[in-house]
């Protein structure tokens, strides 16, 4: 590639071809632009005109500049210009590549690998041994052949933590024990940590050293904590910089198991800032259901939080023996369990029976000494589906046989007659503290207050098992709180009452301690770690340096206090600890941390990744010889005087068609008006409005809607219901709640509505709409044969809410809402009405023309003897359709109409006409 | 710019009726043109004139009685219904003039300078033929100069006019026909008259030696006469034959202005001693105007 003014050219001889450009000046210019051909009768008149000047046989200068240009920029881009060829001057020597390797880098983990392979080819072409160190992960350096480490370099990920301070005591080791001096190139992810510089001094005391640091700043989320409600995360980012906004978004499996994103918020940065928060308000049964939450666009460890039971609020159910005094607030059994749990828990309160079903977390049963067999069969059943019930003693439970003579399923142990009161007034003894948890108590590491005295307690049984169960036991032995599996859950019974009558242990903080360490209710934020003391944890999955979690495997555990207060290594990987009854998450950030940016002394020479791209030029300056050129079509056209021309036919139409489009193409496209179907919900819902649904044959719509107006006409003459314009429904975009009837010609070839659709049909029916479909096809299949109508009808159907349906029986309400009527024509006479079929329990009474049937709206009512063709009028209100032949088909039109009014009185009334107190009237009227 | 004649389809049956229906349509909108027949003196040839409106009462001449060898066709049933007496209607005697119409078909009048205008041919044709019709409905005889069709009285000749218009002429510049012409007929010259000028001349000295009097018709496309181009060009006659190229045709628009200027007047100088009329048609204009002032200009110079 050859240099000429700071720009590389691939081909730099066809620049020779510039060379040319003055003898084409000269010929282009004794060229004169070609004549137009007129075809003109008057030529006569002009023979012998000569011309006066001779000025336009030359072509103009600034048009020759023109072509001149166009070709410059022709032949310097087929030269294959480049702006910023890349160029680097390479050492000599052993090379050291130093990476930091760390979360920070990982977004960027791509670009960093490109910049390695570059350098170790660069280092390759030299003859360079190069040795790659990285800090998260130092081993000892190994010199090796540029190509061997190029191989390597696919292989090599970023850690999802820091470089430690032994980590890099270790690097520093490694580098001091190098045997030969070497240049390093220390590939930094621009954070900072402890120990840093001391590794730069190491390695500028070895030879040059230049670092190529990440541009642009490394973000993180802390740990989510829970406050007032909300979620709240807060982002930290590396480096101050402009505002901008963040994404975060979290992520959990959905009810039907798939990974998604469950809900997502914005954290702003304001400009100069390095942390940005952001509230995020979820209701509980979502928030339990997050997993992590991801920066979006961020692909590291850094960017992942974690979710663990932190997050989780569980549901307690309260439930205390049911008195009829009402006792004082602070005598309650519950307000102290209240107290301890109405920050870290959602409290149900109420009847067993009625919170059983809502499936707590935890039920407290303070003071009950028995259960409904019904309830405790079912409580048994829920706590070996893994449930925990906790249970507080009381007089109540004292004073019961509970559990007396045989162990009883919701209690641990069994227990003695009364109890025992110590340290009362009528006692001896002192009141008796707390013995310190076993190592095996789910309590073990809580440190027990001295002032936590228990004066009355229910005492345990001796029994083979006692022992087994105890978790929480008294200065003198006696067991203060038992615990035993059961199925998958587990029953625990504080022997002692929940309020401080007969211990003070719900006035300490133990209380809270203990509740916490029995997963009833789960700590705020990061537990203390002290109050970890003692737990070992054990990885569940961790996470890699791009923030993907994987199966921890056979990863050591971790002790409680380390998991929440040690930073980041390879002994402990973020990711997702388990401790028993509880998860733990441990993220890359620990609450309260913030990140530094890398500041490197003067000495140290630093680059980003090479920031001036090579850019090619030649195709821009191969555009701007067309664009020239195309400039050149238009000035000859003007020189030649027929642009004007030009303008005027229609030669250039193509062309401007052409732009139009391309302008089109690139403008966004015109919403298109959505056409409204129906009219506005308020006028539809003022008045009464017949409706069709509308089926995409033109003609079929016209008719039906034609044949509404008729209905409405007929209606609004003889009854009293008055309907206004009658409607077109579109199923898939109207609502349907405005309509009592709504008409459905089937037909062939309709489109099947979509679930949406069906769903609102099915609400439609069963709030009270009727449809009636007409298959418009009696004619033909009143003989038994089917039609493609009547198939259509029946897969439209299938969706559809529909009941058990019977041929119209001659007692049908229908027969008699308004009119008297035995069968209901349309355009075809006979064709059979189906509806809803009538209960098998009804039964005829003796001289009744009729069964009693209540509640018989039919929700469907279908035939098809083409009603709308029937009914359908004009403007004017004259028939549109003929029906029949001469009286006899005026009188079928009537009739049809006479079923149009009875059926819309149905749909209005009911099963009005199926009253009895109608039956003598409707008895003189008939004739009986 | 050239187009082929659009109309000129390979039966030439086609063109020539819709040639015919067209001339009938502009035709329609006049009353009949009498054309005077006062310097008919030597030009004696009969022809009748069957009116039959109210108001004009020139062409009854009188009732007589039936005489004997009379046809029974010949009654007049109208007026013997009055009376018993049968009486035959006698019509007068009136006189036909000839009226020879040449129309220039030569490759000249194919053009149009733009899609929408038609050809000067078109326009040509159809203005002689609807004076033709008018003429041959007003009884006179209609014919083309030059023998090929001589003047007729009667429908029919229209269709023959029709056809022989439809015809087209070879030469870039047709010279007028002078031939056959009738003494004291009148003439009808329509064409662009952009030709050699001397043939004109000739042709328009023969006639008014034969005492023929009678209109030209100059019929011009808006270009010839705004002459609207520019830059370099080459023009030509529709065959080609003539060619003139230009490098700056702006700067030649005054001085074919003044040609043209310069014709028109010799052409009214050559008009004005021959006694005709001249008149310019723009094909760009409603050719309903040109019929009109071709009505007026030959009932005007027959007076």
């Amino acid at each position: 590639m050859t240099l000429i003014a700071g720009i590389g050219f691939a081909y730099p001889w066809l620049l020779l071809g510039l060379l040319a450009l003055p003898i084409l000046w000269l010929l282009l210019r004794a060229v004169p632009p070609a004549p137009r051909r007129q075809a003109f009768p008057a030529v006569t008149l002009l023979l012998g005109l000569g011309d006066d000047e001779s000025l336009s046989d030359r072509t103009p200068w600034w048009l020759l500049l023109l072509r001149m240009l166009a070709l410059a920029a022709a032949i310097i881009g087929l030269a294959g210009p480049v702006l910023n060829p890349e160029e680097r001057d390479s050492g000599s020597g052993p090379l050291l590549v130093v990476l930091d390797a760390t979360w920070a880098g990982s977004d960027g983990w791509e670009e960093t690998r490109d910049q390695i392979t570059a350098r170790l080819e660069e280092a390759g072409r030299g003859d360079r041994t190069v040795a790659v160190l990285r800090l998260s992960d130092p081993q000892p350096l190994q010199f090796l052949a540029a190509s061997d480490w190029a191989r390597q370099v696919a292989g090599l990920t970023p850690n999802p933590w820091q470089p430690a301070p032994d980590q890099v005591d270790q690097a520093i080791t490694h580098i001091t024990e190098a045997t030969e001096d070497f240049d390093t190139l220390w590939f930094s992810d621009g954070l900072d940590y402890p120990g840093r510089e001391r590794l730069t001094e190491a390695l500028a005391a070895r030879g040059a050293l230049q670092v190529l640091e990440q541009p642009g700043a490394a973000f993180a989320l802390a740990p989510p904590s829970y406050a007032d409600g909300a979620l709240e995360l807060t982002v930290e980012r590396s480096l101050p910089g402009p505002a901008r906004d963040m994404l975060v978004q979290a992520r959990g499996r959905d009810p039907g198991g798939t990974l998604r994103s469950l809900a997502q918020a914005t954290a702003r940065f304001d400009a100069g800032a390095t942390n940005a928060s952001v509230r995020l308000s979820l209701p509980s049964e979502l928030r339990a259901r997050i997993t992590r939450f991801e920066l979006v666009g961020q692909r590291s460890a850094g960017a992942v939080a974690l979710a663990d039971d932190g997050l989780r609020r569980r549901e307690v159910a309260l439930i205390a023996s049911e008195s009829e005094d009402e006792g004082l607030a602070l005598l309650s059994p519950l307000h102290y369990l209240r107290q301890a749990l109405a920050p870290t828990a959602d409290l149900l309160e109420g009847a067993l029976s009625d919170l059983l079903p809502a499936n707590p977390d935890v039920i407290i049963l303070a003071d009950v000494a028995r259960l409904p067999p019904a309830q405790e069969q079912a409580v048994i059943d829920w706590v070996e589906e893994g449930g925990l019930l906790v249970r507080f003693a009381g007089p109540r439970l004292a004073a019961s046989d509970t559990a007396r003579s045989e162990e009883e399923p919701l209690m641990p142990v069994r227990l003695r007659l009364g109890g025992r009161s110590i340290g009362g007034a009528m006692s001896w003894g002192e009141p008796k503290t707390l013995a310190p948890f076993e190592d095996d108590s789910p309590f073990a590491g809580l440190r027990t207050p001295e002032e936590v005295t228990v004066s009355a307690q229910v005492v345990a049984q001796p029994d083979p098992s006692l022992a087994d169960r105890v978790i929480a036991a008294l200065g003198d032995g006696t067991p203060l709180v038992t615990r035993k599996p059961l199925g998958q859950g587990q029953v625990v019974l504080f022997h002692v009452t929940a309020n401080a009558e007969w211990s003070s242990l719900p006035l300490s903080g133990l209380f809270v301690q203990m509740l916490e360490r029995l997963a009833v209710s789960s700590a705020v934020g990061t537990p203390e770690a002290t109050s970890l003391e003692g737990t070992v944890w054990r990885p569940v999955s961790v996470l890699d340096g791009f923030g993907r979690s994987r199966e921890a495997g056979t990863l050591p555990g971790v002790q409680g206090p380390d998991l929440v207060a040690a930073p980041a290594g390879p002994a402990l990987q973020p990711g997702l600890y388990d401790g028993g009854n509880q998860t733990l998450a441990r993220n890359v950030l620990r609450a309260g941390d913030s990140l530094t940016a890398a500041s490197w002394p003067a000495s140290v020479p630093v680059s980003g990744y090479s920031t001036a791209q090579e850019r090619p030029l030649g195709g821009a300056l191969l555009g701007l010889a067309l664009v020239l050129l195309a400039l050149d079509v238009l000035a000859t056209l003007l020189v030649s005087g027929q642009l004007a021309q030009l303008r005027r036919s229609t030669a250039l139409v193509p062309l401007l068609a052409a732009a139009a489009l391309a302008l089109g193409a690139l403008s966004p496209r015109p919403t298109l008006a959505q056409e409204s179907g129906a009219a506005d919900p308020v006028a539809l819902a003022a008045e009464l409005t017949l409706a069709h649904v509308l089926t995409g044959n033109a003609e079929v719509d016209r008719i039906a809607r034609a044949g509404l107006q008729g209905l409405s006409d007929t209606l609004f003459f003889r009854t009293s219901v008055e309907p206004s314009t009658p409607a077109s429904v579109d199923l898939e975009r109207d609502e349907l709640a405005f309509f009592p009837l709504l008409y459905w010609p089937v037909t062939a070839d309709q489109k099947m509505p979509s679930a949406a659709a069906y769903t609102r049909l099915n609400a439609y029916l069963r709030s009270g709409g009727m449809i009636l479909f007409d298959t418009r096809d009696a004619d033909l299949t009143a003989v038994g044969a089917t039609s493609p109508e009547a198939r259509r009808l029946q897969q439209l159907a299938l969706g559809l809410d529909i009941p058990p349906l019977e041929p119209l029986p001659p007692d049908h309400v229908l027969t008699r809402t308004f009119y008297l009527l035995q069968d209901f024509p349309g355009r075809h006479p006979r064709g059979p009405l189906w509806v809803e079929a009538a209960p098998p329990d009804a039964e005829q009474d003796e001289g009744i023309p009729f069964r009693t049937l209540n509640d018989g709206v039919t929700p469907v009512v279908i035939g098809g003897n083409d009603w709308a063709s029937a009914w359908a009028v004009d403007s004017n209100g004259r028939p549109l359709r003929p029906v029949g032949r001469g009286y006899a088909g005026e009188r079928q039109r009537e009739l049809s109409l006479r079923f149009g009014v009875n059926l819309v009185m149905h749909v209005l009334t009911g099963n009005y006409k199926s009253d009895q107190v109608h039956v003598p009237a409707l008895l003189e009227r008939l004739g009986q | 710019m050239t187009q082929p004649a659009a109309s000129d389809a390979s039966s030439p049956v086609a063109p020539a009726a819709d040639l015919r229906h067209r001339a009938e349509g502009e035709a329609s909108a006049l009353p009949p043109l009498l054309v005077d027949a006062q310097m008919l003196a030597g030009a004696v040839l009969l022809g009748e004139h069957g009116r039959r409106r109210a108001g004009t009462g020139d062409d009854f001449w009188q009732y007589r009685p039936l005489q004997q060898g009379d046809s029974r066709r010949m009654i007049d049933h109208r007026r013997s219904a009055r009376g018993d007496v049968q009486f035959v209607r006698e019509r007068e005697w009136q006189i036909a003039q000839t009226v020879h119409v040449w129309t220039d078909l030569g490759a000249s009048m194919r053009f149009s300078s733009s899609p929408e205008l038609p050809q000067k041919i078109d326009r040509a044709r159809l203005l002689a033929l609807a004076v033709s019709v008018l003429m041959l409905r007003g009884g006179e005889r209609v014919g083309l100069t030059g023998g090929r069709l001589p003047p007729r009285s009667g429908k029919a000749q229209i269709l023959r006019l029709a056809e022989m218009l439809s015809r087209e002429d070879d030469a870039d510049y047709a010279p007028p026909e002078h031939r056959a012409m009738v003494p004291h007929a009148r003439a009808l010259f329509i064409s662009d008259f952009l030709g050699p000028f001397d043939e004109l001349q000739l042709a328009l000295s023969k006639a008014a030696d034969r005492g023929v009097r009678g209109v030209l018709l100059q019929v011009l496309d808006p270009s010839e006469e705004s002459f609207p181009f520019a830059g370099r060009t080459r023009f030509h006659s529709m065959t080609g034959g003539l060619v003139h190229e230009t490098l700056k045709a702006s700067a030649l628009r005054d001085r074919y202005l003044d040609r043209m200027a310069e014709r028109r007047d010799a052409l009214e100088a050559l008009c004005r001693t021959a006694g005709w009329r001249l008149g310019l048609h723009h094909t760009g204009d409603s050719a309903q105007a040109a019929l009109m002032w071709l009505y007026h200009a030959l009932e005007r110079s027959s007076a």
